[in-house]
């Protein structure tokens, strides 16, 4: 397993470097300049100059790439135009909200989004399945941001039930931090959930048509044991592999939900930062965002290959 | 064709997804109100005989610019189906029949797939600057990587039939055999492929909106009216709910359409696809 | 070097009242006020953020030499006098004693000097200090300036406060822009700073109150911490800030729509608190880009408006005619040139365009979508200039890159639309600046403005008298007008609310939390 992992982590670097060049492309390339945003209103040319040099702007494409990769290995990602502040220290700062959100979300979709695609799959084609499949499509289809502001106008307004927005760490109130994460943890939920419920459904159905399911049956055994024991093992596999994607559908989600809820997290400082024409920011955001998603799909790899011998054998894709 | 159309939920979503399509496409015939013309007297008039779906904050008619909108908003998902159809067929066709190009075209859609997709749509949009056309291309490059690797692993397949051997054998060119032979054979995964990236297109291109990165609000959309009415949403609820059920017809349609596609034409795909 | 007085004629206004009465105390002591802000605060560094979002915070931090009084005259805060001289060129400053720092350190005339240069550095109204010749200091608590010209409205400017000069200890006046450690003398200290969540204030126990005066008054004035802690937080939906303060969470809001106004009204335990004059809505034309290089098309483009439409559609129908670049009741309010101003006159607007010789050229208004008063503004506005014939161009960008585009390019655009709120409130020369060189928004052709309106600005500046000065100032703005330099529709209140259990808080143009207090 040390290995296998270690091989992935291998595998990754190159894909590191790519995404890093990609986000470098994306401050590189832009028509705009953000020597003029970082200098402010009404700053003079010289001034422009100046800061354009103190960025770093003015010099040949080369050494500027050059720069960027001496400074990333020091996990420098440069330094915010708006906070004044590195944004390494800023999205670290803000990382464990979105972090204990994510994780909330997370642990909300897997509890109903399996139990959803289950009872569906058991009771193929009941009115259960139908419900279902229809609430789990219309998940996939609704606006996030939309229902956030729905959720607000229903849930903390005419209910009282949730505070609108703010958050609080789960260090300082655990109480505060259910009532004020709570909101934007379902938001983000609803579409993964969909997600999940569609692909355990479709999963276990396949499950319960294989053969040693059958003979389970046809032993006798009672359904609840078949499903429990012999099916849903088997269901969780490809579950383990759609954890990557659901992740990072979050993170994106992170962005509108945050700032809907006012929640100081990793989407909101990028949300801002795109309002603000923050280039360093949202380029340093990105980059550590789809570095740290591709970090935890090898993890999750490992973890895959750890449910099934098979890939550790089978390797990359054919 | 015809197992689709018994279908029931491909039906289902044929009917929602045209029925939108076609009051966005006639709407010059079914309303007679002009979106942009404002009477201040007439502000916030709930839905009524008169305004079936209410007025907004300037005494413009909902209805007008929910049916106009939702010609950007399905105009800016086509484009990035179109886009995605040319360059996701090129790709995927190139990797999975040029092994040498592989390698490299598989690891750059790997990079931009490590992207979040609405992040990187974001981020794109943010640096090209928001018009409606940046919206589309920033879309397009996020789906251009998916497309291609779902093409490369048919055309890896297809490419391996008997078929595509003869047709070797007897001295087919290459484009030849990836444009007659290979290509039809793929085109299954493909419209499932694309059924969904429209249905993406449309929702992100409302996050888009939503954070003023999408088409400016003169030419409104979907997402450029729920980011208008949001301000009212109390006062005013029907200015985001209207554009907001318009939104969900449309990619629940989409996604009933591409459950569909996938049930019958390509009965192997079971893992779902973004 | 004469000393006439220890106070000028002119700063009469600075004189504390002889008999005064007993000073503000705080009927209660304690708790914690959660305020909603509309914007994301833009850091915290007060000579360098020109945001509005910046000064919300730091006016409660941060206190300067001198500031303004809630009629706009300026007043003395961290200096008890000042002298000056007979030929208006030296200013000596008496500072107050024992002011202390956030830190325990107490101002001396040093801090005060190491703040002027810092500002005359990086400061953005840095022009301000363009005509000062030199800094002196004599002693710990008296600081001169001198300047190299007369200047009797130089007090008017020092007092600025859209970006004010903020005293700050000599030990961080070396700090980078934006890396300004938040340490002033004012009423509350910074206790964190999230940048995109809140920022928590607290009371600073040794704060000293200026006894010259008896009551808070604009942004100086007899200040009292009363709460424990403020909590500000940064609240931009407009939708869910509402709510929260419906529902309690937050006790005062700095921004209350207009739609939702009436709502609130109804609601028993929150209390509406309006400022009249907050929001100039403005557009100025590109002078140097066809057809608005044109002064005939520009006229025709004035005639054709009708400013309550415009008004009604920005502000959903809360706002004021105001046919003047200054607020209604201030000194230097004026409606000369009032009869261009909404006159709604299509016949007179085709005449001119003919006169004009104008051939249908596009006329681009470049507005954004961030602010939804100046996208409505110029949505109606090009409705308007349709009729009359104009082929009026919406161009739609965001908020930051219109700004720069109205700045940095002369090409392009032919209107753009901006909101003026402290300039127009500090009054005066101040409220012109943007037309004058060398500030120039309307891009004049070399970038000169026109010389006529240059002169009467000058003396805006310049006249030794108050009725000379507003004199002059009627003249520039009827000549603005004239010219189309810049457009003012109207005037926009702001509303802000407080749950009733909130006694004290007066709106300003940036929420004092000092001589505040929560009943209960």
């Amino acid at each position: 397993m040390g290995r296998h992992a270690l091989w992935r982590l291998i595998q990754a670097a190159p894909l590191l470097l790519l995404i890093s060049l990609i986000s470098f492309l994306l401050l590189y390339l832009i028509p705009g300049d953000p020597a003029l945003v970082a200098a402010g209103p009404g700053a003079s040319a010289d001034v422009v100059a100046q800061v354009r040099h103190n960025m770093g702007l003015d010099r040949p494409f080369a050494v500027q790439l050059g720069l960027f990769y001496a400074r990333l290995l020091h996990g420098d990602l440069g330094r915010s135009l708006v906070l004044g502040q590195p944004v390494a220290e800023a999205i670290l700062q803000r990382a464990p909200v979105t972090l204990w959100i994510s994780l909330y979300s997370l642990v909300l979709t897997i509890i109903l989004g399996l139990a959803a695609g289950i009872a569906a799959a058991v009771r193929h084609n009941s009115w259960v399945d139908q419900i279902v499949s229809v609430v789990a499509l219309l998940g996939v289809s609704l606006p996030n941001f939309w229902l956030a502001l729905v959720m607000i106008v229903i849930f903390s307004v005419q209910l009282g039930w949730f505070p609108t927005g703010g958050y609080v760490a789960p260090t300082t109130s655990l109480a505060g931090w259910f009532a004020t994460a709570t909101m934007p943890a379902v938001a983000l939920a609803l579409l993964q959930i969909g997600l999940l419920t569609r692909i355990t459904r479709a999963t276990m159905l396949d499950v319960l048509r294989q053969d040693y399911i059958r003979t389970a049956r046809a032993k006798g055994l009672g359904e609840a044991l078949v499903v429990g024991r012999h099916a849903l093992a088997n269901t969780m596999i490809p579950i383990v592999t759609v954890v990557g994607i659901i992740l990072s559908v979050l993170l994106s989600g992170s962005v509108v939900i945050e700032t809907v809820f006012a929640v100081p997290g990793v989407g909101a400082l990028l949300g801002n930062a795109i309002l603000a024409r923050d280039y360093p920011m949202i380029q340093g955001g990105l980059l550590f965002v789809a570095a740290t998603l591709l970090l935890l799909n090898v993890g999750i790899d490992v973890l895959y290959a750890a449910f099934d011998p098979r890939v550790r054998l089978g390797g990359d894709d054919p | 064709m015809i197992p689709l159309l018994r279908h029931r939920s491909f039906m289902l979503g044929l009917v929602l997804f045209a029925a939108v399509a076609l009051v966005a496409l006639a709407a010059p015939f079914i309303v007679d109100a002009d979106p942009a013309r404002m009477a201040l007297r007439l502000r916030f008039k709930p839905p009524s005989s008169e305004f079936l779906f209410g007025t907004d904050n300037l005494g413009r008619s909902m209805l007008a610019r929910v049916c106009y909108g939702g010609r950007l908003s399905l105009a800016i998902g086509l484009a990035v189906v179109a886009l995605n159809a040319v360059f996701g067929v090129l790709i995927g066709a190139l990797a999975g029949y040029v092994p040498r190009l592989d390698g490299a075209l598989m690891r750059l859609s790997d990079a931009l797939m490590a992207f979040p997709a609405v992040l990187l749509a974001i981020g794109i949009a943010a640096a090209l600057g928001p018009t409606a056309s940046t919206a589309v291309i920033a879309l397009a490059i996020v789906y251009i990587p998916r497309t291609a690797r779902i093409l490369r692993a048919s055309v890896l397949v297809v490419r391996r039939l008997d078929f595509v051997e003869a047709a070797r054998a007897i001295g087919c060119g290459h484009l030849r055999i990836v444009a007659r032979h290979i290509l039809p054979n793929c085109l299954a995964p493909l419209i499932v492929q694309l059924s969904f990236v429209f249905a993406y297109a449309v929702l992100s291109e409302a996050v888009l909106s939503f954070l003023g990165l999408g088409a400016p609000p003169s030419v409104p959309s979907w997402g450029i009216l729920i980011s208008e009415g949001r301000g009212y949403i109390r006062e005013a609820p029907w200015l985001t709910v209207v554009p907001g059920i318009a939104i969900a017809m449309t990619v629940l349609g989409l996604n009933l359409m591409g459950d569909g596609f996938r049930d019958v034409l390509d009965p192997r795909l079971r893992v779902e696809q973004i | 070097m004469t000393r006439l007085a220890a106070i000028a004629p002119a700063l009469l206004a600075l004189l504390p009242g002889m008999a005064l009465a007993d000073p503000f105390k705080c009927p209660r002591m304690g708790g914690d006020l959660a305020f909603g802000l509309e914007a994301k605060v833009a850091g915290l560094d007060q000579h360098v953020s020109p945001a509005g979002s910046t000064r919300d915070v730091t006016s409660n931090i941060y206190e300067t030499l001198v500031t303004r009084d809630d009629t706009m005259k300026p007043i003395l805060q961290l200096a008890k006098s000042v002298d000056v001289s007979a030929d208006q060129k030296t200013f000596i400053f008496h500072l107050r004693e024992g002011v202390k720092f956030h830190n325990g350190k107490t101002m001396t005339s040093d801090d005060v000097l190491a703040s002027y240069q810092r500002y005359q550095k990086v400061g953005v109204d840095r022009s301000i200090l363009d005509i000062v010749d030199r800094f002196e200091t004599p002693d710990a608590s008296t600081f001169t300036i001198v300047l190299k010209d007369t200047r009797p409205t130089f007090l008017e400017s020092l007092s600025y406060f859209t970006v004010p000069i903020v005293i700050i200890p000599r030990e961080n006046a070396n700090a980078a822009p934006q890396q300004l450690p938040p340490v002033g003398t004012g009423p509350f200290q910074l206790v964190e700073f999230v940048a995109d969540s809140h920022v928590k204030l607290k009371r600073f126990e040794g704060y000293t109150p200026n006894t010259d005066f008896t009551e808070a008054t604009g942004f100086g004035g007899y200040k009292q911490p009363c709460l424990d802690t403020v909590t500000l937080r940064m609240t931009s939906e407009p939708a869910a800030r509402t709510a929260a303060l419906e529902t309690g969470e937050l006790q005062g809001v700095q921004d209350v729509p207009t739609a939702s106004q009436k709502r609130l009204a109804e609601n028993k335990s929150i209390k509406l608190l309006r400022l009249e004059n907050f929001w100039l809505n403005v557009t100025y034309p590109n002078q140097s880009f066809p057809p608005t290089d044109n002064l005939k098309v520009r006229q025709a483009i004035l005639a054709a408006m009708d400013m309550n439409e415009i008004m009604d559609a920005a502000s959903d129908g809360a706002y004021k005619l105001n046919p003047s670049f200054q607020f209604p009741g201030t000194p230097y309010y004026t409606e000369a040139g009032k009869e261009l101003y909404n006159q709604h006159n299509i016949a007179k607007a085709k005449q001119l365009l003919q006169e004009g010789g104008y051939k249908g050229e596009k006329v681009i208004l470049m507005t954004n979508r961030e602010y939804p008063s100046m996208y409505n503004t110029s949505l109606v506005m090009s409705e308007q200039l349709k009729a009359a014939g104009i082929n009026a161009e919406l161009l739609v960008l965001d908020w930051p890159t219109a700004l720069q585009k109205s700045v940095k390019d002369n090409e392009g655009w032919n209107f753009f639309y901006t909101g003026w709120i402290t300039v127009t409130a500090l009054g005066g020369a101040q409220s012109l600046r943007n037309l004058a060189d060398p500030s120039n928004v309307h891009k004049p052709q070399g970038n000169k403005s026109d010389p006529e309106f240059m002169a009467a600005f000058r003396k805006i500046e310049s006249g030794s008298t108050l009725d000379e000065r507003r004199a002059a100032f009627a003249t520039a703005q009827a000549r603005a007008f004239d010219q189309v330099m810049a457009v003012p529709f109207g005037v926009m209140p702001k509303v802000q609310a407080m749950r009733t259990n909130v006694e004290g808080f007066k709106p300003y143009y940036s929420p004092r939390f000092y001589n505040v207090w929560l009943t209960n």
